[in-house]
């Protein structure tokens, strides 16, 4: 009875450690899930300073070109870079039309996106476009004006099964839209076949939802030939307000092979001069305030485990006190001393063990129940997802850990054990 | 003590003041010189033992006699090393054992020292069987050999009918026959009895004590018996009297061997 009592303290003891620590766990991982589901946390965007701020200096600025880019290829660590070309385009599908971004990516980028329906364009087939999930809701009617965000009605564009048509010289089809009887024609169409539509339904929010994207080598050809000699929009300019002769990226990504090596990747790129950004920073702001919740929620937890730990020291200097004339006994038959140090340990390590076992069996349903009928993980973080989270290390070492307390808490008692005096056996009462 | 006439024949023997028998070559088991031991009680010293001398024979059955307080106890606990001398030496099998730690002194125990108890200490969660094979397993035995060694001495003592009984399953003369089979078990050179059968109605006494003194005879074991009944006592070869912490007189007894079995 005793015993069963002592027991229920550790297991209560153990079921707060583990439920405390699987809240930590839980709470740093959803913040993980929430961050990478803005973005892949391995990915390091670049910017370049001198895309916008023209320095006064000689020298060229530190623009994105295909050169910086095979100098990042070659960074440690760095599995892939992807350059990235934007440009304006107006979308046309029946009454339907809209202008955004198609952001040109290197083919390895493409093959990242997670896609819902059709399949990456493959290396070398023409021109191509993956749509956001959501890139629909930028269409409106162009009879009525009216857009998705004025009916709350889906637009009627289908991007898979009906022809899309771009146009990319914006400047040329606004002056022809300017009216006047010298309009020039409008530039001319382009039917753009699609690749695939990004993974998700029209609200569900991630990094691809809102863009449009196509191979970037398949973009720069399209741009040469529309534009031929005419500056291509939104390239920079030299100082005698000539284009380069090649392709400055507004922006770039670079792939990193392991989450634990972007914040290094990272620090040299920014060595290098240019600006790089990654969840990474974010990540580990965060991760340092849930390390310090966890060291909180693992402390409150600690704290019963310690009570526990009490409880079984008494309960086992009880025991040796009721059994002194058994000690004795078999102390004056030649029992070794270690043996009946021993044999005390193992009984409180035994009581740990059986308190952690049951513990982490309650610990487990307590876990299942918040994940599953309470719905916190949603109410604090906004997240969908576990937030008790039981590793298998935690499962082990919780057990580990009950052992480990019992026996420390029964190690004084037993040392007591094994120092009693024989001769208590011998004396009648 | 009206049960005791029936072995008034077996009190057919001679008792003599001295402690030498020239006719028996005798190796010494036990040899004490100069034992001191003294409590402190508060400011007062209790000189419970004031300076002995004597020596044990191999094959012996010795009775230390004397009232109350003597010291009796006290000199058995410490010839068992269960207790340390405060002054003095004591001999075993040629070994010092005061001088040795605790745990030397266990070892020490179980191998060379048989333990009866007046209050028989049985285990009360074991067997008959299993407590005999106790000190059987301190000295690392397999079960199986240990548990067949112990039916033996259970037989021997005369429980063939109670080795599955739990200890507090039986009666205090059976508990006490067990206590004699645990002693015996390990096969000590010396048995140490402190008033073994001091729980017991005179009968039963009778019994026990012939049937110690009867299997050390046969195993040539040397029994150290407390007593404070002088006519127990006189069941010994020589009887130790003690009084006040130090030897009064050592008596030597001789039996008639047939007799005694008889009873
Ligand atoms: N732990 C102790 N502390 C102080 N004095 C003690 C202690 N143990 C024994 N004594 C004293 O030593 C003396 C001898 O005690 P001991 O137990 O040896 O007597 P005994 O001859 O066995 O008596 P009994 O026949 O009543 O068992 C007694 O005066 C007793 O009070
Ligand atoms: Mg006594």
């Amino acid at each position: 009875m005793r015993t069963a009592l002592t027991v229920l303290g550790v297991i209560i003891g153990v079921a707060s450690v583990v439920i405390m620590v699987s809240l930590g766990i839980g709470l740093n991982q959803l913040m993980l899930e929430m961050y990478s589901s803005y973005g892949d946390m391995t990915t390091i965007s670049i910017f370049s300073n001198a895309r916008y701020s023209d320095s006064g200096s000689d020298s060229d600025p530190m623009y994105l070109t295909d050169e910086v880019m095979e100098q990042f290829k070659h960074l440690d660590h760095v599995t892939g870079v992807s350059p990235m070309l934007s440009c304006y385009a107006l979308f046309k599908q029946g009454v339907y039309e809209t202008s955004i971004d198609i952001t040109g990516v290197s083919q390895e980028y493409l093959e990242k996106i997670p896609l819902g329906q059709g399949q990456a364009p493959k290396e070398g087939d023409p021109m191509k476009l993956i749509y956001g999930n959501s890139v629909i809701q930028w269409f409106r009617n162009s009879k009525t004006g009216k857009g998705y965000w004025d009916t709350m009605e889906l637009p009627d564009v289908d991007f898979m099964d009906k022809p899309m048509f771009v146009i990319f010289d914006m400047d040329a089809y606004y002056q022809s839209q300017g009216g006047g009887e010298n309009a020039p024609k409008p530039p001319k169409k382009y039917m753009v076949e699609t690749a695939g539509v990004v993974e998700g339904g029209v609200d569900d929010y991630n990094s691809y939802a809102y863009s449009v994207y196509t191979e970037i080598e398949g973009l720069k050809a399209q741009l040469k030939k529309i534009f031929k000699k005419k500056p291509i929009p939104n390239q920079p300019t030299n100082k005698k307000g000539k284009p380069y002769p090649y392709f400055i990226y507004d922006n770039a990504v670079v792939f990193v092979d392991d989450m634990a090596n972007v914040t290094e990747v990272q620090k040299v790129i920014n060595d290098m001069g240019y600006q790089a950004n990654s969840q990474m920073e974010w990540i580990e702001q965060s991760q340092q305030t849930y390390d310090i919740i966890q060291l909180v929620l693992g402390g409150i937890g600690a704290i019963s485990l310690f009570v526990a730990a009490i409880g079984i020291a008494n309960t086992m200097m009880m025991s040796i006190y009721e059994r002194t004339k058994e000690i004795g006994v078999i102390k004056v038959l030649g029992c070794d001393m270690g043996n009946i140090r021993n044999m005390f340990l193992m009984e409180s390590g035994f009581i740990g063990f059986l308190g952690g076992v049951i513990g982490l069996m309650i610990s487990f349903g307590v876990s299942y129940a918040m994940n599953n009928f309470l719905g916190l993980g949603q109410a604090m973080m906004g997240v969908e997802g576990d937030i008790s989270r039981i590793p298998l290390w935690l499962a082990a070492s919780g057990v580990v850990f009950a052992v480990f307390v019992g026996m420390a808490a029964g190690f004084f008692p037993s040392l007591r054990a094994m120092k009693l005096s024989p001769l208590a056996a011998i004396r009648n009462e | 003590m009206g049960e005791g006439k029936k072995t008034d024949a077996l009190e057919d023997k001679v008792c003599q003041g001295s402690d030498s028998d020239p006719l028996k070559k005798r190796t010494p088991i036990i040899e004490v010189k100069n034992l001191y031991k003294i409590y402190k009680v508060g400011e007062t010293k209790v000189y419970a033992l004031g300076g002995v001398d004597f020596t044990m024979y191999r094959g012996e059955f010795c009775a230390i006699v004397g009232p109350s307080g003597s010291g009796k106890s006290t000199l058995l606990n410490m010839l068992a090393g269960l207790e340390k001398p405060s002054k003095g030496e004591i001999v075993i099998d040629k070994v010092h054992i005061e001088k040795m730690k605790e745990n030397e002194l266990v070892a020490f125990r179980r191998k060379r020292v048989g333990f009866i108890f007046q209050s028989y200490n049985l285990l009360k969660t074991l067997n008959a069987v299993e407590n005999v094979a106790l000190p059987l397993s301190f000295r690392g035995m397999p079960r199986k050999k240990r548990n067949e060694i112990a039916r033996k001495y259970l037989k021997l003592v005369g429980l063939e009918k109670q080795m599955d009984h739990m200890a507090n399953a039986m009666s205090g003369g059976q508990q006490q026959r067990v206590g004699i089979a645990r002693a015996l078990a390990v096969k000590p050179r010396i048995i140490f009895a402190d008033e073994p059968t001091g729980n017991l109605d005179s009968k039963t006494t009778m019994e026990i004590l012939k049937l110690m003194r009867k299997i050390v005879r046969e195993q040539e074991q040397t029994l150290v018996m407390v007593t404070h009944d002088n006519h127990l006592a006189s069941y010994a070869d020589r009887q130790f009297h003690i009084v006040d912490g130090k030897i009064f007189k050592i008596e030597e007894c001789h039996h008639h061997q047939e007799e005694e079995i008889e009873g």
